[in-house]
């Protein structure tokens, strides 16, 4: 693993008075995959005002390849989030413009490439994720597999040094999303890029993840890598790989 | 009974201070992201200036036409048949221009943008933001405020301005036409008249208003288009945005027109 990327040091957060993140602290390498998991409201979202959104008030502290994120200034904080890009569940593709406008759109916004440049990109990126065949469509005719190729697309194609995927791939046909789960494969292979994926289903990210980190109540309850999330008797992670409503965790 | 009056009155002041202060926050936040306007590529937004000028300005020209056909036929055949009786014939063109270039053009004009445009800009800024996707070009880095509203500011400014002008010529133009039908009056003498009222005031008044009304009905409506939080508040803030920019805008014609006045 290379220099940390981020390293978040005893944030608590309270939106709206309730607990999101109660006295958390991990921190991500760069090259590091990691999966973060958790029953519904254990503190994913908070994690994604933090690291995602900024500009929000919290305590503790939060550092971006060794600077505060709190001391970001307005033009800091767009540049941060050039190199922290978010594929979300609801997707959030530009409606009035194509696939291939909706994937160019980062690159024309913030990159000094020429347009032709771009294009060649652009159309890498489209035959990487087998969009071809719609890249001229709007989403509102697209089929949710190509939704959401084309937001990982946008994602990536100013290639960040995070990625941070949010319950994306749940409900979607595995072999419709084969080469999107190709591309990510690929790139947690890299050294110098590094991928945080939110999940109800941890288990399905095995062979792309070297570290687990499981969220409850706003607390981290377990963290640990591969082996020892496949393997540890922590009660709280037996109880959620069981899926049992026993265990120390109150499921409502 | 005045204790309630006064409660209600007091809550009332209350919400348009909040409005008020709310919208000096928003307009703060749109030039404070000007700072961002260096780091932008203006071929990011070149595609919204283009659609947003054929949709305000083009897609418009036929409505904006027959309504200067229609209101400087009015205007015009009024006049003919009116100034002579009160004997100020001679001050047809002064009259004209007062009222078809000062006034009626820019207003007419505004009206036609607010209700074709505006409402769109508010619509579609409304569901943007409940599809999220306002939310994912600020994940993106994009800067919302510039790469929304700037743009539309743009094409407003060079639609509206460019629809005065169209009504202008044709108000005076098909109004002419139009007023052969009932009244008549040869063209020369017309077009002389209303060449010789034109000053330079004339044209400052409208380009004055176009600018002004190009700024503000955009701002307007994106401020609205922003507002809602859910699917169901969309129609009421697009409602609220047509009236309150149809209220702003007749505000600052008559504000625009009384400096001109004074001067």
């Amino acid at each position: 693993m290379g220099e940390i990327l981020i390293d978040i040091k005893n944030v608590t957060y309270r939106p709206n008075n309730f607990t999101s993140l109660d006295n958390v602290s991990f921190s991500i390498a760069r090259g590091e995959n990691k999966v973060i998991f958790g029953p519904e409201g254990s503190g994913s979202s908070g994690l994604f005002d933090l690291l995602v959104k900024t500009g929000i008030e919290f305590e503790g502290d939060v550092f971006f390849k060794g600077s505060p994120v709190k001391e970001f200034d307005y033009i800091s904080q767009f540049n941060y989030k050039k190199d922290v890009s978010y594929v979300h569940g609801d997707y959030g593709l530009i409606s009035n413009m194509t696939v291939e406008q909706n994937i160019a759109l980062p690159l024309e916004y913030h990159s000094s490439y020429s347009m032709n440049e771009i294009k060649k990109l652009v159309d890498r990126a489209i035959y990487d994720l087998n969009l071809d065949h719609c890249k001229k469509l709007r989403p509102f005719d697209l089929t949710r597999s190509e939704i959401l190729k084309t937001a990982y697309a946008r994602a990536i194609i100013l290639d960040p040094d995070l990625l941070y995927i949010e319950n994306a791939f749940e409900d979607h046909c595995p072999l419709n999303i084969k080469s999107l789960m190709d591309s990510i494969r690929e790139r947690s292979e890299r050294q110098d890029k590094s991928t945080i994926i939110i999940s109800f289903y941890p288990q399905n990210y095995i062979d792309l993840s070297d570290s687990y980190i499981m969220f409850f109540n706003g607390r981290i309850v377990f963290q640990g890598n591969r082996n020892e999330f496949l393997n540890s008797d922590n009660p709280y992670l037996v109880q959620y790989r069981t899926n049992s409503i026993q265990g120390p965790m109150a499921i409502l | 009974m005045i204790n309630e009056l006064i409660i209600k009155t007091g809550k009332k002041t209350l919400g348009y201070y909040r409005g008020i202060n709310d919208f000096r926050i928003y307009v703060k936040s749109i030039f404070t992201s000007f700072r961002s306007l260096k780091y932008m590529r203006f071929r990011s937004v070149y595609n919204i200036i283009i659609n947003q000028t054929r949709f305000t300005g083009i897609d418009a020209l036929a409505v904006v036409m027959t309504i200067a056909l229609l209101l400087g036929g009015t205007v015009i055949i009024q006049a003919l048949t009116s100034l002579p009786k009160f004997g100020v014939a001679g001050f047809l063109g002064n009259i004209l221009v007062i009222i078809i270039a000062r006034e009626l053009g820019p207003l007419a004009t505004a009206l036609i943008v607010i209700t074709r445009s505006g409402s769109a800009i508010a619509t579609e800024i409304s569901v943007q933001k409940w599809s999220r996707e306002i939310l994912s070009m600020e994940l993106m880095g994009i800067d919302t405020k510039l790469y929304i509203v700037f743009p539309r500011i743009i094409a407003s400014i060079l639609s509206i301005l460019s629809l005065i002008i169209i009504f202008d010529l044709v108000a005076f133009m098909g109004g002419y036409l139009i007023s052969q039908t009932v009244v008549y009056i040869p063209l020369d003498t017309f077009a002389q008249s209303v060449m010789d009222a034109f000053t330079f005031k004339d044209i400052l008044t409208a380009l004055l208003k176009s600018i002004l009304f190009g700024i503000t009905i955009p701002l307007i409506c994106c401020y609205y288009g922003f507002k809602p939080n859910s699917k169901f508040e969309i129609p009421i803030y697009v409602s609220k945005a047509v009236i309150r920019t149809l209220f702003v805008s007749i505000i600052l014609n008559i504000a625009v027109s009384t400096l001109f006045y004074l001067l």
